[in-house]
């Protein structure tokens, strides 16, 4: 049985196609339609059912179930290339390609699927357009039907080592693609010998480039992600035309990364893009510039590697991990402090202070402020919420802008559009406060402020990102910071904060309201650790489930209470990897009770009441709010000394009282146990905790430094 | 060309014919390989491993960046062959024909080169062994060059490539050869000094393709209309005739029954066989139409005698005759016109005693024809129908080319 498979992006002319596919069952075929095109719209399955088809299937009609960054990038490509990224991880399509004889495109934007379905089918006929493709099961029935084929499609690997080094050069695309099929590249030998292929001397750079993509490919088919990257960075390292190098050495990583895999040649891909920025730059094509640089900045402070996983390089070595930033001429240009030309005016004194709250859509920690300051007779105060205008929006994340911009001389018009939309803002306002140092910090600095005073707080998630090296904080008056370990770790990043022109430092604990969380607690609480906030994989709960099956070895009374919604497993391969892990070990622990997942809740206080030992197992932490109310409720704190900043002059073990701070699941359990060993001592503790949180990180507190920072001395309080 | 070579090895000549090799027809709209039996056995073939890129239809073959923008490669394919020779499609034939004919020269002297067209790039070979070798050339343009017959305007300016190459080609060619009287004048006008070269060649029809015997229409089981021939018309153009069909069907009960029975070429490379007029005749199988694909050579008498009227569906205007009418004419048959008016055609039928006339594209006048031919149909006498056949006598492929042959053998030994 001859087995043909058509593949249409569009609608065919079904009453033609029924008509050929009678041809072709006379002959002896069967046939399936693979179909982009909506297959049950109106009035398409009836004439469907006429057609005798052995199948049909519906392909995936949009780009939506891939990532905004690839549906960019494929914005402008062919509409080839956009459906076979579509339709490439089908497994109907794959399992229907590799068994065809004959592969069919009816049209021209399924000309490319066919294309690439037929490397990996190297025997199937691959025609375009219906006669031809009778014609080629008319000339396999002539020949007595399709070969068995399938079990000799691989060319012997002996074939393929003695020739592949030395002939790769010559070979053209079609056949390397013929000779990198996913069964070779899925034993170690064969995917080890093109590596090995692609970095051979002598072979042209188009071709090794070419050459690699095609092998990367085979890898990724053959679920090498890893060797696909080093393929690509091998051939990378030997091509010395900077752009196509860098762009080798991008897509390589990228592979990695969008699996949620730290990249080995992270470095390398960085110092590509790097390289090829400061060359562009320096023959003063500054966008094509900007752009390498944008995907260096990209890379360097990916989210898998920073956020969503449980170290990360800025957290060994901060100043060693961006210094080949530092040594970049177009990062130099970024960089470059500007200055303002007027100071700050100082606060007015003969009518209210002019106050501008402002963030992008995230006002978690500003409830409090601007409660505070709205009723203050000596504020008038105002809140931009940059989100909520789509301009505004659109200018405060606005990366690659913000890079063309300040490479180009601060000539962009991009500068136009923000001095338009942020300058009436400024005009008002005395002093603005910008809530999270991010992307809006680096829009906002790209104008010079004239004399509004500038206050940016940098919580910590920042630090692990590209936007401080993007912001100019010679126009900033005034920087806040949650904690001091974060301030060190910024500070360490940017040389500007370190300058003559950086701004003024202060430490203000977040606004927390912590009154209504000191309520009694029940005396079974003894026996409840308690997480609050497990949304992120920095948070590390598995770290809290070492402690509880420690505690729980001594007196099975223990339980540990989750508090918080789940972590979402479609931010990143990172995060679901360890969602999935975390998951794994719950399991057994929910079924027994030991583990009571109270989810997500806008009560915290009360659920407070049952815990009795507040646990905060993070990697890293500005400061830590779950566990500072739980200090406020009564409960006991523990306090992982937070791996990224453990052993530095600033620390959690700086940040709060001697002995909360435990340096391993094992000592955490200790002074669990030893605290919660009779009822008394764990209340005494309790109340300890309970004391210091209220004396130290309670509003009424914390609004004193506010008042100070915003209205000076004289007139706060 | 088959009937020109076959005259010119009757009068004694060698004849070569260069020619492309028949896969790259197949790759074309198909390829009829009944039509070389007739050809002379003396006639020597010499075909040429060329084809046109742009049909091809094995991906295999293709490139990454033909697989991913097939439409934008053959695009830019268009513009590179076309800086080779000024013919887009066929350009970059031109060193290996003008090679192959310096070397068919050298091996077996030529005494004439008669270049037909389409391609035009055949005349880069003509002209190649004429400043080479001095070989005179004759051209048999058909359908001409610098004429846009189809819209009856200039197809190309003086001072352009194509102008440069055309009066380059016709200032030694001995002679000139197209299909009509329009397109003739047209050249007679266009380059005055070389109107005495310029000879109108009808195309003719073949003797065998008639069928030749008397007709007995049976209008109960349902009188068929018949088109044979390469489906080039617009769409338009044939829901236009479709359109009449159905009217005519509805309004005639000899039709009622009727079956219009299309056979031809449809379509090429990717598209052959399923294009938009693949569907227009499918959505009007109902109405008793019926498209059977392409027809051999041999077949065609058998067809035309399975006919009880003719539709001769024909593009352009006064400058286009197309070889059709011949056959058609032949087949004594009624004719029904549907094409421009003023057209090339409607002077061939003129006297014809079985067509229906020309009203043009419009579809009560073709429904009227349509009724009329059936009318004709089963009220002639067989007396009439072989009247009708004598008047395509004149018309026979042989006689004509006989003539032609003849001519251009005495022009060159002037």
């Amino acid at each position: 049985m001859t087995e043909v498979l058509l593949v249409a992006s569009v609608r065919p002319n079904l009453g033609v196609l029924a008509d050929t596919v009678r041809k072709f069952n006379a002959l002896g075929a069967r046939v399936h339609l693979a179909g982009i095109f909506q297959l049950d719209a109106e009035g398409v399955p009836e004439e469907l059912a006429q057609v005798e088809l052995a199948s049909a299937h519906q392909l995936p009609r949009t780009l939506r179930h891939r990532s905004q960054a690839v549906r960019r990038r494929l914005g402008k490509a062919p509409r080839g290339l956009r459906n076979w990224t579509q339709v490439r991880g089908d497994s109907w399509l794959r399992s229907h390609g590799r068994k065809a004889d004959v592969l069919v495109a009816l049209d021209v934007a399924a000309v490319y699927t066919v294309w690439r379905l037929a490397e990996y089918n190297r025997t199937a006929a691959a025609k375009f357009g219906l006669a031809p493709a009778l014609k080629a099961v008319e000339e396999l029935k002539a020949q007595g039907g399709p070969t068995a084929r399938r079990s000799t499609v691989l060319p012997p690997l002996s074939a393929v080592a003695r020739d592949v080094k030395r002939s790769v050069d010559r070979l053209p695309a079609q056949l390397v693609r013929t000779v990198t099929p996913r069964p070779l590249m899925r034993s170690g030998v064969g995917a080890r010998l093109w590596r090995s292929a692609v970095t051979a001397p002598g072979v042209p750079i188009r071709v090794r480039a070419a050459t690699s993509r095609y092998v990367a490919e085979g890898m990724q088919w053959a679920g090498r992600t890893s060797g696909a990257a080093l393929t690509l960075g091998d051939a990378a390292s030997k091509i010395p035309d900077l752009q196509l190098r860098a762009d080798l050495y991008y897509e390589g990583v990228m592979q990695e990364l969008k699996k949620g895999i730290s990249p080995r040649q992270l470095g390398k891909a960085v110092a590509a893009q790097l390289a090829n920025a400061d060359a562009l730059f320096a023959g003063g094509k500054t966008d094509d510039a900007a752009e390498a640089l944008n995907r260096a900045l990209f890379l360097h402070f990916h989210r898998v590697l920073h956020i969503d996983q449980l170290s990360s390089p800025l957290a060994t070595d901060a100043e060693g991990f961006v210094a080949p930033l530092h040594r970049s001429k177009a990062f130099q240009a970024l960089s470059r402090p500007r200055g303002r030309k007027a100071p700050a005016a100082p606060a007015p004194t003969d009518r209210p202070l002019r106050l501008l709250v402002a963030t992008s859509a995230n006002d978690n920690f500003l409830h409090l402020i601007k409660e505070h300051f709205a009723g203050h007779p000596g504020v008038e105060l105002r809140y931009l919420d940059l989100a909520a205008n789509k301009h505004l929006k659109r200018i405060s994340w606005a990366a690659p802008r913000m890079l063309k911009d300040r490479l180009a001389g601060d000539t962009s018009d991009y500068q136009e559009e923000v001095e338009r939309l942020m300058r009436p803002h400024l005009d008002w306002a005395d002093t603005l406060f910008l809530e999270w140092a991010a992307g809006p910090a680096g829009m906002l600095t790209t104008i010079d402020p004239g004399d509004t005073r500038i206050v940016v707080r940098l919580h910590s998630y920042e630090a692990f990102t590209r936007w401080p090296h993007m912001t100019d904080f010679s126009r900033i008056d005034d920087m806040v910071f949650v904690a001091p370990h974060v301030k060190d770790l910024t500070a360490s990043l940017v040389p500007t904060l370190r300058g003559e022109q950086a701004p003024r430092f202060h430490l203000i604990d977040n606004a927390m309201d912590l009154s209504g969380f000191n309520r009694s607690k029940p005396a079974e609480a003894r026996f409840s650790l308690g997480l609050v906030g497990i949304s992120q994989v920095a948070k590390d709960p598995k770290w809290a489930l070492d402690v509880l099956e420690r505690v729980r070895k001594h007196d099975d009374r223990y339980r540990l209470l989750l508090v918080g919604g789940d972590m979402d497993p479609k931010t990143s391969q990172a995060t679901k990897h360890y969602l999935n892990e975390f998951e794994e070990l719950l399991a057994p622990l929910e079924e027994s009770g030991a583990v009571v997942r109270l989810g997500a809740t806008d009560d915290v206080p009360s659920k407070l009441v049952e815990i009795g030992t507040i646990l905060s197992s993070s990697v890293r932490e500005g400061c830590h709010v779950g566990l500072m109310e739980g200090a406020a409720s009564g409960a006991v704190p523990v306090v992982r000394d937070w791996p990224f900043y453990a052993g530095k002059p600033n620390s959690a073990r700086t940040l709060y009282p001697e002995g909360w701070v435990v340096a391993s699941p094992a000592e955490a359990a200790e002074r669990i146990l030893k605290i919660t060993a009779t009822e008394e001592s764990w209340r005494a503790a309790g109340e300890l905790a309970a004391d210091h949180a209220l004396s130290v990180w309670d509003w009424p507190v914390v609004q004193k430094h506010f008042e100070k920072l915003f209205l000076g001395e004289e007139r706060s309080g | 060309m088959r009937e020109t070579a076959n005259q010119f090895v009757k009068v004694g000549w060698d004849v070569t014919v260069v020619n492309i090799a028949r896969e790259s027809w197949e790759l074309d709209s198909g390829i009829d390989l009944s039509l070389l039996d007739q050809v002379d056995p003396r006639v020597k073939i010499v075909e040429l491993p060329l084809s046109r890129d742009d049909l091809e239809t094995d991906i295999r073959l293709f490139d990454e960046a033909r697989a991913l923008d097939p439409n934008g490669w053959v695009a830019k394919l268009r513009k590179r062959q076309t800086k080779t020779f000024p013919e887009p499609n066929f350009g970059e034939w031109r060193g290996d024909l003008e090679e192959a004919v310096l070397r068919i020269h050298q091996e077996h002297p030529a005494d004439l080169l008669l270049a037909s067209c389409v391609p035009y790039v055949n005349l880069a070979a003509a002209w190649k062994l004429w400043e080479e070798a001095k070989v005179p050339y004759a051209v048999d343009f058909r359908d001409g060059w610098s004429i846009d017959v189809i819209d009856g305007v200039e197809a190309f300016a003086r001072d352009s490539a194509e102008g440069v190459w055309e009066q380059k080609i016709l200032d030694d060619a001995v002679s000139l050869w197209v299909v009509n009287d329009p397109i003739a004048e047209h050249y007679r006008a266009r380059y005055p000094e070389h109107a005495h070269r310029v000879h109108v060649v009808r195309n003719g029809y073949d003797a065998d393709s008639a069928p030749g015997r008397s007709h007995s229409p049976d209008a109960e089981s349902g009188l068929v209309f018949g088109y044979l021939g390469t489906v080039n018309f617009t769409v338009p153009h044939l829901e236009t005739v479709l359109n009449a069909w159905r009217a005519a069907r509805a309004k005639e009960p000899l039709l009622a029954n009727a079956r219009f029975e299309l056979r031809g070429h449809l379509g090429n490379g990717a598209t052959r066989g399923a294009n938009r007029h693949a569907e227009v005749f499918k959505a009007a199988e109902a109405d008793g139409v019926f498209f059977g694909g392409p027809a051999a050579k041999a077949e065609v008498s058998s067809i035309y005698a399975r006919w009880d009227a003719m539709v001769l569906i024909l593009i352009g205007g006064r400058f286009v005759t197309s070889g059709k009418v011949y056959e058609y004419m032949a087949t004594g048959l009624p004719i029904v016109s549907a094409h421009a008016v003023e057209h090339d055609a409607s002077n061939v039928l003129r006297g014809h005693p079985l067509w229906t006339g020309a009203p043009g594209l419009d579809e009560a006048g073709l429904t009227e024809s349509f009724i009329k031919a059936a009318h004709m149909a089963v009220e002639t006498s067989d007396e009439e129908h072989a009247e009708a056949m004598a008047h395509a006598d004149q018309f026979t492929r042989e006689a004509l080319m006989s003539v032609a042959v003849k001519n251009l053998v005495e022009e060159l030994a002037k």
